[in-house]
C-alpha cells in the first residue's frame, strides 16, 4: 500500500474550492457582486475609448458668461465643460449643474468634440428649466444607487426603470423589484433611505458619463432581466442606433438619457415619502418616491412638509411596461434659444 | 452642597410644576431637616434643563416666492382653522378628591376695585389668552417621567399640558412641533403641565378659558417674580444702611460688619451680602378672584403684587389651601367650563363686589 500522502490530500480536499464557488455563485448574487462586475466592465470601456485618442487636437471653446467672455483652448475629446470651468472662478465652478454647448444641454463632464460655444446653467437663473429636469433625473438615479446598496446582502434588488422627470407630479421616482411585493415600510425605515440619500449626497460623487455599444451594456446589465430587456429598445433609439448611455456614481451604474447634474452634492434636501406597489405585466414592482431640493435652497420644516405630504401620493408617472421605456421615450435633447 | 441645601432644594421641587414632558430621573430622598439659610439656596436657572427642547429657530431668509408664501399661509389657517373640538372623552364628575387643571394667563395691568361697603382695594388683570390642552398623561406615564420617581405623592396623579398663545408653525423647531400633532392646534409660546386627578381630564385641542373659574374662587398663582438684577443689601435683604452725614465715610448703603470673630473666624456661609435680585419662582397661595370677564377671558385677582412684570406670564389653578376647599355645595365646573356649548355672561362679580352700574348712594324723597 501507497504511503498516505497528507500534503496532496489536502491539496486534493482544497481543489474542490471551484465547484462549491460555482454553485455558491449560481445560489447567490449579492447588489455587491453585481455592482462590483458593472464597474468593472464600466472601467474597462472607458480606459478602451481614451486609448482611441492617439493625438491631441486643441479646439476652441468660446465661453459666454461670469466673470467674462472669452476663448478657451481645450483638447479635442478629452477636456470637458467642468475643466473649462476649472479655468474661470471656484465659484462659477461649484454652482454650475450642466452646461450648454452650442445651444445643446450637455453634462458637465462629458468631452467636448468640436469648436463650439459654452456657457454654464445653475439652480437660480432666470429659467431654469432643463437644470430642473436634470435634478429630477439625478435623484432617481441616486435613489437607484441607494437602492442597490441600502437592502441586506440576501436581498437582490433588481432596478427597473424611471419614468421621464415631472416635477410636477410631486416626487421623483424609482421603479425597483424587491421580490416581496407587500413590504409596507415604517417611518424609521425610510428615514433610513433618506439618510442614505444625504451620504451619498455628502460624498460629492461625480456623474460620470460613457457611451458604449449595445452588446457591452448588455454585459453590464446581464444580471438585471429589466434591463436586458430594455437595452435594444434604447439602442435602436439613439442617434447612432447602436449605443447605450451609461452613467456611474461611485460603485453604481445605469443607463439614462441624461444629461445628470455635475455631481452629487448638488442634492440637498431629500426625503424619501413613501413606497407605493404598482402592477406591471408580469409580476409586482415598488415605486420608491420621493422629494428634493438643491443644495443651499433653505426651507422651513412646516413648508417643506407640506411637499413630503405631497409626495406621498402615488406618482402619476407611467407604470413601466415593456417594450416602451419612459426614460428613454424618443424625443430629441432640447434646444435652449440664446440668452 | 450640604445636606440642608438639598433638603431646601427637594422642598422647592415639590412645589414646582414642570415645564414640558420629563425624562426619568431619578433622585435620592435624604431626611428633611430645617432650613438655615435662604440666601444659600439656588433660586434659579440660568440655563433651561437638558430635557426641556428649544422652541423657536434660527430664522433665515428662505427667497420663496409671495405666491408660495401665501399658499403655506393659506394651508397653515385651513389646517387649524376648527376652533372648535367635538370632546368624545367622557367628562368626569367632581369629587371632593377632584383636582383640575388650571390655566395660563398674562399679566395685563393693575387697578383699583371698591367693595361695596366702600373699601378700596387693588386688583391685578390676568387674561387668559388663547389657552388649549396639549396632551393629556395618564397616571402609568406620568410616573415613568416624573423625575421625582420617590416623591411620596398620590400615585393616582395624572397630567394635563396646557398652552398659551399660538407661534407661526414656520417659527418653532420641528421637535417642539411635534408636540402639538395629536392636538391639532397651533405650537403655543408657553407650555406648562398641571398634575390632576384622572376624573379631571380633557381631550387634546379642548380649549380653556376665564370661565374656568368664578367670582369668589381662590387660586394659587405661580409666577417668577421681577428680575431687579444686581442689588445691593438694603433692597435684597432690607438692611437699613448707615446715616447720609454724621462723619460716615463713604459707607451709607453697605452692609456693615459680616462677622463676629472668635473660634469660628470667618464670614459664614449664607451670609447676606449683595447679589442678584429677583427672576425667582414664587407661588401666592389663596388669592382671590374678584371679578372675570368672559368675553375678554380676564380674571381680577386680589392684590398688586402677582409676580412678574406686566406681560409675563402667570399660572393659575386652583388653591390647595385647607380653607379654600371646595365643598359638595360648592363645586367648580368640572373638568371645565365648556364655553362654546353653554352661555354665560360677559361680566362676572364677587357678591361683596360694588358694580359701577349698580346704584350707589341713594335718597329717599322727603316730603
Amino acid at each position: 500500500m501507497q504511503p498516505f500522502n497528507r500534503r496532496l490530500f489536502l491539496l486534493f480536499l482544497r481543489s474542490h474550492n471551484h465547484v462549491s464557488k460555482r454553485l455558491l455563485h449560481k445560489q447567490r448574487i449579492t447588489n455587491a457582486s453585481v455592482q462590483k462586475k458593472r464597474c468593472d466592465i464600466f472601467d474597462k470601456e472607458a480606459k478602451r475609448q481614451a486609448a482611441l485618442i492617439t493625438n491631441i487636437e486643441k479646439i476652441e471653446v468660446n465661453y459666454q458668461g461670469q466673470p467674462e467672455d472669452c476663448t478657451l483652448i481645450m483638447n479635442k475629446i478629452i477636456s470637458t465643460p467642468y475643466n473649462c470651468a476649472q479655468h474661470l472662478t471656484h465659484a462659477i465652478l461649484e454652482r454650475s449643474v450642466l452646461a450648454e454647448v452650442n445651444g445643446k444641454v450637455w453634462d458637465m463632464h462629458r468631452p467636448l468634440e468640436e469648436d463650439c460655444t459654452l456657457s454654464f446653467l445653475h439652480f437660480r437663473q432666470a429659467d431654469p428649466y432643463y437644470v430642473n429636469r436634470a435634478f429630477w433625473r439625478s435623484a432617481s438615479i441616486m435613489l437607484g444607487a441607494v437602492l442597490e446598496k441600502a437592502f441586506k446582502e440576501q436581498l437582490y434588488v433588481e432596478l427597473c426603470s424611471f419614468p421621464s422627470p415631472n416635477v410636477r407630479t410631486g416626487s421623483f421616482v424609482y421603479d425597483a423589484d424587491l421580490k416581496m411585493s407587500d413590504w409596507k415600510p415604517t417611518k424609521e425605515e425610510l428615514r433610513t433611505l433618506s439618510g442614505e440619500m444625504v451620504k451619498l449626497s455628502l460624498a460629492n460623487l461625480p456623474f460620470e458619463r460613457l457611451e458604449v455599444d449595445a452588446k457591452i451594456a448588455l454585459d453590464v446589465f446581464a444580471d438585471n432581466k429589466y434591463k436586458k430587456a430594455q437595452v435594444p429598445y434604447i439602442a435602436a433609439q439613439s442617434e447612432s442606433g447602436n449605443s447605450v448611455m451609461l452613467y456611474r456614481v461611485g460603485t453604481f451604474v445605469d443607463m439614462s438619457r441624461g444629461p445628470l447634474m455635475s455631481h452629487t452634492g448638488h442634492m440637498g434636501k431629500v426625503s424619501i415619502a413613501s413606497v407605493h406597489p404598482i402592477e406591471v405585466e408580469n409580476g409586482q414592482l415598488l415605486r420608491f418616491q420621493g422629494v428634493a431640493l438643491p443644495k443651499g435652497f433653505l426651507l422651513n420644516h412646516f413648508s417643506f412638509g407640506i411637499l413630503e405630504k405631497r409626495a406621498e401620493h402615488l406618482n402619476i408617472g407611467r407604470v413601466p411596461s415593456l417594450p416602451v421605456v419612459d426614460n428613454l421615450n424618443v424625443k430629441k435633447q432640447g434646444i435652449i434659444s440664446a440668452k | 452642597m450640604s445636606a440642608g441645601q438639598i433638603n431646601v432644594i427637594t422642598q422647592l421641587f415639590k412645589k414646582l410644576i414642570v415645564n414640558g414632558v420629563t425624562d426619568t430621573l431619578s433622585r435620592q430622598t435624604p431626611c428633611v431637616t430645617q432650613v438655615r439659610n435662604m440666601s444659600r439656596v439656588k433660586r434659579r436657572r440660568t440655563v433651561p434643563p437638558f430635557w426641556l427642547s428649544k422652541t423657536t429657530r434660527t430664522l433665515y431668509p428662505e427667497n420663496t416666492t409671495p405666491e408660495n408664501e401665501a399658499f403655506v399661509s393659506d394651508v397653515i389657517a385651513s389646517q387649524y382653522s376648527s376652533p372648535l373640538r367635538s370632546d368624545p372623552w367622557e367628562r368626569g364628575h367632581w369629587t371632593e378628591k377632584s383636582h383640575r387643571c388650571g390655566v395660563i394667563a398674562r399679566k395685563i395691568g393693575v387697578y383699583p376695585m371698591w367693595k361695596k361697603d366702600g373699601t378700596r382695594l387693588l386688583t391685578t388683570l390676568l387674561q387668559v389668552s388663547d389657552n388649549h390642552v396639549i396632551k393629556y398623561i395618564p397616571p402609568e406615564e406620568l410616573a415613568n417621567t416624573y423625575f421625582r420617581q420617590k416623591l411620596n405623592r398620590n400615585p393616582n396623579t395624572a397630567g394635563l399640558v396646557v398652552g398659551a398663545d399660538s407661534l407661526d408653525p414656520r417659527q418653532v423647531t420641528k421637535e417642539f412641533h411635534s408636540l402639538f400633532s395629536e392636538s391639532g392646534i397651533l405650537p403655543k409660546k408657553k407650555v406648562t403641565k398641571f398634575l390632576i386627578t384622572p376624573d379631571a381630564k380633557l381631550s387634546p385641542g379642548t380649549p380653556l378659558y376665564a370661565s374656568h373659574f368664578r367670582p369668589g374662587d381662590y387660586v394659587d398663582i405661580y409666577g417668577v417674580t421681577i428680575d431687579r438684577g444686581f442689588q445691593g443689601v438694603m433692597k435684597r435683604w432690607g438692611f437699613h444702611g448707615m446715616p447720609k452725614t454724621h462723619g460716615v465715610t463713604k459707607s451709607h448703603r453697605h452692609g456693615g460688619n459680616t462677622g463676629g470673630g472668635g473660634e469660628k473666624a470667618r464670614v459664614w456661609p449664607g451670609t447676606k451680602m449683595p447679589g442678584h435680585m429677583g427672576r425667582n419662582r414664587r407661588v401666592h397661595k389663596g388669592v382671590k378672584i374678584w371679578r372675570i370677564n368672559t368675553h375678554y377671558n380676564v380674571i381680577w385677582v386680589h392684590g398688586p403684587a402677582i409676580p412678574g412684570l406686566t406681560g409675563s406670564y402667570v399660572y393659575l389653578y386652583d388653591s390647595h389651601l385647607p380653607m379654600h376647599k371646595r365643598s359638595p355645595d360648592n363645586p367648580p365646573p368640572f373638568p371645565t367650563f365648556f364655553q362654546d356649548e353653554e352661555d354665560i355672561e360677559d361680566e362676572l362679580y364677587d357678591e361683596n363686589l360694588h358694580v359701577f352700574s349698580d346704584k350707589s348712594i341713594g335718597f329717599a324723597e322727603t316730603k
